[in-house]
């Protein structure tokens, strides 16, 4: 469904993704890990559009991404949970909610799309009408994953959606990407908490320095001795 | 001083004000989004004066032309502004576009001088508007009255917008986190297109009131009123159009006050007042009147 060839992406003179490739397929789980500065989250924010890549290829469904504003990525259905949640504060819930729609044309759908993310995270019904900035870290991240929801995409790139949570709610916050996958959306999940993040995905990459050292299916990567040691505090 | 002349330099001040508060309107939705202080804002006022004038003298029309017209055309050219002047600084570092402003208007400043003239013309307002009416002592014009109408209608209006539609939904969003708006895929160039649209049409409008108040026009004036509006934009708390209002009456209010209640070897330093006011408001409420602290901002 999405991949990534060869792809490099710079700020300014500093390189932070180079000659990095990655597959995921419909209906996977991926996830990536890596150290602080590896460069996942450029490579999410590259595959969104909002950063142009220096050379490599990104195609979506089998059609190049590369050169879209990040509302025709939107639109053909890739939607970004970004890091560090980046909820609108002063808005409502409901509004919040209602951007993450804002390039569909279809009232009804986004109205009932509403509904079930209501269904999913009940706490945001309760406040619907009030301020987002008033959510507590974790509701705020629910937000986030439900209005990069409110899109309809196929795909879903989440960055770090565990990242400050307390346990328990990083326990619902898998659960609920487990669901959505069951519900058919694919999902590229970057995460720090990686013992967690291959639980529960089919695939994974491990970033260094912004490109891939290891790849492979999620329950061998669990037993890699060199991830083990670096990235899932276990020995 | 009689309470009466005290009522008076309140009329007065508040009519400034008022204007201050159109002008202010644009600049603090600008500011919000793009963190850019647009010099340009004030020209704008200042082509819609000009605008404005060539239908006052054709008195054929009904004066109304002369305020829809230069509100429509100026929507136009801060749409025009927008797209050949900023938008291709996207990305660039503030600074960048701070001095563009500046280069837009000198731009136009000095286009109206070249196609027109140098020489400031005379702005008549016909009929009834400027006679004056004297309400238990206190004076006043139809133009001062319909200015605060004026004012108040549209910024009941802008309120609405801005709070009720999906593009015054997206323009919030994108003030409060520009990224984040376009990350998720929020048309921000759309937002970004329509608070200028939106803050030159009244700046425009703003342009046949001044020079209504005034009773001239020339190329040069809408500078300082422009920065003066910024000014005010500031001690509302910049980005919010409540705070932009506020600041724009009080402004004119005190302007005024300085004038006419010191002695008048004073009155040349009112624009230096008007500063050190902007001064004094950063010192004590650096957010301004109505701006969020950068606690709340979260
Ligand atoms: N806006 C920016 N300007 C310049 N350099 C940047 C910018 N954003 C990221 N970088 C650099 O690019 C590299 C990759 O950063 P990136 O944010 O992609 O890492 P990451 O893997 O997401 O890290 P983390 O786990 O800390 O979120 C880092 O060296 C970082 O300093
Ligand atoms: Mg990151």
């Amino acid at each position: 469904m999405l991949e990534i060839r060869n792809l490099s992406v710079a700020y300014g003179k500093i390189v932070a993704v180079s000659n990095l490739s990655l597959t995921v397929n419909e209906g996977e789980i991926v996830t990536v890990v890596g150290g602080n500065g590896a460069g996942k989250t450029t490579t999410l924010r590259t595959v969104s559009g909002v950063l142009k890549p220096r050379s490599g290829e990104i195609l979506f469904k089998g059609k190049s991404m590369v050169g879209l504003s990040p509302e025709a990525i939107v639109t053909r259905g890739i939607s970004h949970s970004p890091e560090g949640r980046m909820i609108f504060g002063r808005l409502t819930i409901t509004e919040n909610l209602k951007l993450g729609a804002y390039n569909r044309k279809d009232p009804s759908g986004v109205k009932s799309d509403m509904e079930r993310m209501f269904g999913m995270f009940p706490v945001l019904e309760q406040r619907k009408s009030q301020r987002a900035g008033t959510l507590s870290g974790g509701e705020q991240q629910m937000l986030a994953i439900a209005r990069s929801l409110m899109s309809r995409p196929n795909l879903l790139l989440l960055d770090e959606p565990s990242l400050g949570l307390a346990p328990l709610l990083v326990e619902k916050i898998f659960d609920v990407v487990v669901e959505l996958r069951n519900e058919g959306v694919t999902i590229l999940l970057v995460e720090q908490n990686a013992n967690e993040a291959l639980r529960i995905s089919d695939r994974a990459y491990v970033l260094e320095t912004g490109t891939v050292t290891i790849e492979g299916p999620s329950t061998e990567l669990i037993n890699n001795p060199m991830l083990r040691a670096a990235y899932l505090g276990l020995d | 001083m009689t309470i009466n002349y005290i009522m008076q330099q309140l009329v007065n001040g508040l009519a400034l004000g008022s204007i201050y508060a159109l002008l202010a309107i644009g600049l603090t939705m600008v500011y919000g989004i793009l963190r850019l202080i647009n010099f340009a804002h004030g020209d704008l006022m200042m082509l819609g004066a000009y605008v404005s004038s060539i239908f006052i003298s054709a008195t054929i029309l009904p004066i109304l032309f002369a305020v829809v017209i230069p509100t429509l055309l100026m929507a136009l050219m801060g749409l025009i502004v927008e797209r050949t002047a900023y938008r291709p600084l996207r990305g660039a570092p503030e600074v960048a576009m701070l001095i563009t402003s500046l280069g837009v208007s000198r731009l136009l400043q000095n286009s109206t001088v070249l196609v027109l003239s140098p020489q400031p013309r005379a702005f008549r307002l016909p009929g009834d508007l400027t006679q004056t009416m004297n309400v238990g002592g206190i004076r006043f014009t139809q133009l001062d009255v319909l200015t605060f109408l004026l004012v108040i209608a549209l910024m009941v209006l802008l309120t609405l917008y801005i709070n009720r539609s999906k593009t015054g939904m997206a323009m919030r969003a994108s003030s409060e986190n520009l990224r984040a708006a376009r990350l998720i895929g929020i048309n921000v160039n759309w937002a970004i297109g329509a608070a200028f649209v939106l803050g030159s049409a009244l700046a425009g409008t703003a342009g046949f009131l001044w020079a209504s108040r005034y009773g001239i026009i020339d190329p040069f004036m809408g500078f300082l009123p422009g920065v003066k509006a910024f000014v005010a934009a500031v001690i509302g708390g910049i980005g919010s159009i409540r705070g932009a209002v506020a600041g724009g009456v009080i402004l004119g209010v005190a302007e005024i006050g300085f004038v006419g209640f010191l002695p008048p070897e004073f009155s040349g330093y009112r624009d230096a007042f008007v500063f050190s006011l902007l001064l004094i408001v950063l010192l004590v409420r650096p957010n301004g009147l109505f701006g969020k602290s950068e606690v709340e901002r979260a």
